[in-house]
């Protein structure tokens, strides 16, 4: 008896163990995935679900959706941030510094070629000239010292992090760079203002003519030792104003657009903006040194003009004789020192 | 030079007027993003922390920045 239960009890478990994969077949059907992760249908599980590839062929740009009021938090990807990024951290640095170091060296060159030039004695050498009035003069340095501002103060957004933090510490930096900010934002207003002023004040006498481009081909002074002729405003003087005129436009707008984020752009366009700021920036900055160089150091007696507003009547006949013939033309007794228009800066 | 300091102060004049300006329209980026279901923590309680190195972590917060976590004003940077 106990031999036949043995036996039985034998013949149900190999009947069971043979019977056992029919019965777990459907359940192995159902999750196809093999030991080696592969589908043994020949493909990918994931093939077919959504990727980047795909949304990318969809939109520029892959975004969720959120409940809080800023809705550009949902966006997730946005691979023109990309481009960006890699012209504001490799290429700006390099043009910025090749652009602004370029000038300094151009004009240290010029000035070890050229020297000081300087104005020969004349009979008139001695009595002066108005040549800006108090206004002008007024408009001129409240522009030019809030370039000078917004210039540091941009170019520390650029080289600050490489040049000045290693030397002074994060944290001297991190006070520094924030009132750098400060002064960039709130000085921009008085800086457009300027613009906005020299534009109305000057632009009469800086509507080019043929007299501009004798001047140029004569070399403007710059070349031997004449002086070509020059109204008010010689060809070169026009370059600068119609240059601050131009790029004090454009980085004002731009300006603009970022002192107000997103009120009109999107991220796209507030990367295009930073772009376009960025580059007129340092070529407004390799602009002004050479304005700077050539009313200092680089010409006698052009820094009078702005100084005191009064030059040598030697120098203003030598630089600009047909202005000097019309402004002796309004008076009777040669040289003039009446103010022409109203001054309420002093 | 007259011309000159006239036009310096003038620059400081007018930044400044600017300034008062600007800031008086605008907001922290916690109130003008918090709604009623939404409460975004204040400069100082976010992700690096009020000293700008992660902290405070678990038993270093003070009880300052607990009362920041409960949404209580203080007085942040204007970025």
């Amino acid at each position: 008896m106990r031999r036949a239960v043995t036996l039985f009890s034998t013949l149900v478990l190999a009947a069971t163990l043979l019977a056992a994969p029919g019965v777990f077949a459907p359940a192995q059907a159902q999750s196809p995935q093999q030991q080696d992760g592969l589908n043994p249908m020949g493909t990918k599980p994931t093939a077919d679900s959504v990727n980047e590839e795909f949304l990318f062929k969809q939109a520029d740009k892959i975004t969720g959706r959120v409940s809080i009021p800023d809705q550009k938090s949902a966006n997730l990807i946005q691979p023109q941030g990309r481009e960006y990024r890699a012209f504001r951290e490799s290429w700006l640095p390099w043009i910025g510094a090749l652009g602004i170091l370029g000038m300094i060296g151009a004009l240290g060159a010029f000035f070890m070629w050229r020297g000081r030039i300087l104005t020969d004695d004349t009979q008139e050498s001695g009595k002066k000239i108005l040549r800006f009035n108090a206004f002008e003069r007024f408009a001129h340095w409240m522009t030019a010292t809030c370039f000078i501002v917004l210039s540091l103060s941009g170019l520390n957004y650029i080289f600050g992090k490489r040049l000045l933090m290693p030397v002074i510490g994060p944290e001297a930096f991190g006070t520094l760079a924030q009132w750098a900010k400060y002064s960039h934002v709130y000085l921009a207003w008085p800086f457009m203002l300027g613009v906005v002023i020299m534009v109305a004040v000057w632009v009469k006498d800086n509507i080019p003519n043929r007299i501009d481009w004798a001047w140029i081909k004569a070399g403007g002074g710059f070349i031997g030792h004449g002086h070509p002729h020059a109204e008010r405003f010689n060809a070169g003087q026009k370059g600068v104003f119609w240059m601050v005129a131009g790029f004090g436009a454009a980085m004002g707008v731009t300006g603009l657009m970022m002192l107000f984020p997103f009120t009109v752009l999107d991220i796209n366009g507030m990367q295009v903006m930073q772009v376009i700021h960025a580059l007129i920036g340092v070529a407004f900055i390799v602009g002004i040194l050479a304005h700077i160089y050539i009313g200092t150091l680089g010409m006698k007696g052009a820094y009078d003009a702005m100084g005191s507003g009064e030059v040598d009547l030697a120098w203003a006949r030598a630089h600009h004789d047909l202005w000097v013939e019309k402004e002796q033309a309004k008076t009777l007794s040669g040289p003039q020192l009446k103010v022409r228009h109203p001054a309420p800066a002093e | 030079m007259k011309a000159f300091a006239i036009a310096v102060a003038a620059a400081i004049a007018l930044g400044v007027l600017a300034m008062l300006a600007l800031t008086s329209s605008q907001k922290f980026a916690y109130q003008a993003f918090a709604t009623s279901g939404a409460r975004v923590s204040e400069p100082g309680t976010n992700l690096v922390g009020s000293k700008w190195n992660g902290l405070p972590v678990l038993g270093e917060a003070t009880v300052e920045d607990h009362d920041k976590v409960k949404g209580e004003a203080s007085h942040p940077k204007r970025s």
